[in-house]
């Protein structure tokens, strides 16, 4: 067994040097403001206000985030050095923000921000866990059909297992004292399952081709076992009525299929069974007609359906270019805030009132170097199945950023899904670390030699041992 | 102005000049790995890894870069040439059409295989195949960016 020697991270320590500064001010300011508004409202005692909102769970947060980097130095791997405190910044404004909020919106360990904290920790672990472990993919690449099918399993273990939630979409999966969002995982299997089949067959989807008229079809029997698959997958996500998932597994799966094979007519194609598949599921189910009815006019419903979507907007609006500053936005209605699922769904919205456009352009910045970064690993991979699986994981988290953030801007319907590391939830968070880590672990140069190829049939062995 | 409304302010924007420097620090950092990348000499369209020679030259982990057109055989004309006594003058081209790799067996004595199978005629090969060439097993991988 060769000797681990551990390697400095330079990089990385300076930019999480960089990201403790700003989640200390960020806490700062939050702690300011909340002390100004008890003081203005005890008329005027003078007061402390040079304190953080919460040093301990501040405390807590950046010793994991310095703890997973003195893991990743003595592990000793050329990995990535700036997934980690890219992912850690956007946990702290999440933890930030849940510090902010009304604590009693999620039960658990006393708190809202106590649990995400938990959550958080949990989440940077599972990240350093699968970046320092992980030297081999074959047990991804090997049993693609497996993971596709835990997958779907899992999804349709929602059906007896599952909760109701109050809009009608069955998310949560309960069993015992465990619950947990399967779609979150189930992206990630569906990641690696199109990873697996696309890299396998995609000189044969590439060169060969059905041709119907003018339009070159990929070669169909290459193409159906994905197709079903997705659909499949796409089906169980419509019965369960969560459109948000459908939308981000189609997305990727579209993308994937185009950086795979670069053939845009596959993309048209994909596209324009969307347009058809949109307007069927408009027409037939009542709550994806509701949704889009609401984006395009949340007022006709001012109080009911619109109400959520009206009330982002005008978060939004009074966050201005720079934002009412943390701490200082969203006035309680009655105790609550006036956006339900706040936590959960509209933390992109929440963040625009306190930090404004200014601040959000900055969040959005940080997806921006996730894909950046699984994009620079994908073209570094030394083989197929890596380059997809890099791209199709750092591609999940954009797109799902995309669709929440748009959903909560009002430029696309609105669709109940996280906003990766920012939302509040388990699953949520786990499955984004899970994604987080595999792609620090794919950037190592010379990861492992490529796995052996696979042994030929017996007939092929008789023909070969003949010719030589 | 009261100075804690003051400070509020301050801190606000410090936050998201903070915010703006992480961006910052990121984007240099992600400028200069891109930029070493660029000074590597001239891009190649993949590579052909030494798995094993019986024989120990080419020794086994070391790589040619591939032409579009690579000729292989023992013949000095070759853009790949293999001292192997199964391996003809001039026994196979790899070409990269398009958007993707093939072999061709060019008569050869011995035969061509990938992944073990021998080859009659213009064969697709993928990234991480394995392409045998009289004892000498090659594999076809991406180009290092």
């Amino acid at each position: 067994m060769t000797r681990i020697r551990p390697r400095l991270r330079g990089r990385e320590l300076g930019l999480l040097v960089i990201v403790a500064l700003a989640l200390v001010a960020g806490s700062l300011s939050l702690g300011a403001a909340g002390r100004l508004r008890a003081a203005q409202l005890e008329d005027g005692t003078t007061v402390e206000l040079l304190a953080l909102a919460d040093s301990t769970q501040l405390l807590v947060f950046l010793g994991a985030l310095f703890v997973a980097h003195l893991a990743l130095v003595l592990a000793g791997r050329r990995t990535d050095q700036i997934l980690l405190p890219t992912v850690g910044l956007l946990g702290g404004i999440s933890l930030l923000l849940m510090e902010r909020l009304p604590q009693d919106l999620a039960g658990g360990l006393g708190g809202l921000a106590q649990t995400q904290l938990v959550w958080l920790v949990l989440c940077i672990a599972v990240l350093t866990t699968l970046a320092v472990a992980v030297r081999n993919d074959g047990w991804l690449r090997r049993y693609k059909y497996t993971w596709a099918a835990a997958g779907v399993a899992l999804l349709l273990l929602v059906f007896v297992f599952g909760r109701e939630e109050e809009s009608g979409a069955r998310l949560t999966l309960v069993i015992g004292p465990i619950s947990g969002q399967p779609t979150e995982l189930l992206k990630v299997m569906l990641v690696i399952f199109l990873a697996g089949y696309l890299s396998e067959n995609r000189s044969l989807l590439v060169e060969e081709s059905t041709r119907l008229g003018p339009i070159r079809l990929p070669p169909l029997p290459y193409l159906a076992p994905m197709v079903a698959m997705w659909a499949i997958a796409l089906g169980v996500v419509i019965v369960q009525r969560d459109l948000g998932a459908a939308l981000l597994f189609f997305l990727v799966f579209l993308l994937l299929l185009y950086v795979s094979t670069g053939r845009f007519s596959f993309v048209a194609l994909g596209l324009g069974a969307f347009a058809v598949g949109a307007v069927v599921l408009y027409r037939l189910f009542g709550h994806v007609q509701q949704r889009v009815d609401v984006w395009l006019d949340p007022w006709t419903d001012p109080l009911g359906a619109g109400y959520q979507v009206i009330q982002a907007l005008h978060a939004f609006a009074r966050g201005g270019l720079i934002g009412t500053g943390l701490g200082n936005g969203l006035p309680t209605v009655g105790g609550q805030p006036p956006i339900p699922a706040l936590h959960t769904d509209f933390p992109f919205a929440a963040l625009g009132e306190e930090l404004g456009l200014v601040g959000i352009l900055g969040i959005l910045g940080l997806y921006l170097v996730l894909i950046a970064r699984g994009f620079r690993i994908a073209l570094a991979a030394e083989d197929e199945f890596r380059a997809i699986l890099a791209a199709g994981l750092s591609l999940v988290i954009s797109v799902q950023a995309f669709i929440i953030a748009g959903g909560n801007l009002k430029l696309i319907p609105l669709t109940g899904i996280t906003l990766p590391f920012i939302s509040y939830g388990g699953s949520s968070l786990l499955a984004n670390a899970v994604i987080v880590g595999l792609l620090i672990a794919l950037s190592e140069r010379k990861l492992e030699p490529l796995p052996p190829i696979r042994p030929p049939g017996r007939l092929q062995r008789l023909l070969s041992r003949g010719a030589a | 102005m009261d100075p804690a409304v003051l400070a509020i302010w301050v801190l606000r924007l410090l936050f998201l000049a903070l915010l703006y420097l992480f961006l910052w620090a990121v984007a240099r950092a992600l400028l200069r790995d891109l930029r070493a990348a660029a000074r590597e000499p001239a891009t190649e369209l993949g590579r052909l890894v030494v798995v094993a020679t019986p024989s120990g030259d080419p020794p086994p982990g070391s790589a040619f870069r591939l032409d579009a057109v690579t000729s292989i055989g023992r013949d000095v004309n070759n853009s790949i040439v293999l001292e192997d006594d199964f391996v003809s003058s001039s026994h196979a081209a790899l070409t990269y059409r398009g958007r993707a790799w093939y072999v061709e067996d060019l008569g050869s004595t011995n035969g061509t295989f990938v992944n073990g199978a021998r080859i009659d005629e213009l064969s697709p090969v993928a990234f991480g195949d394995e392409i045998q060439i009289g004892q000498v097993r090659l594999r076809l991988e991406r180009a290092r960016t």
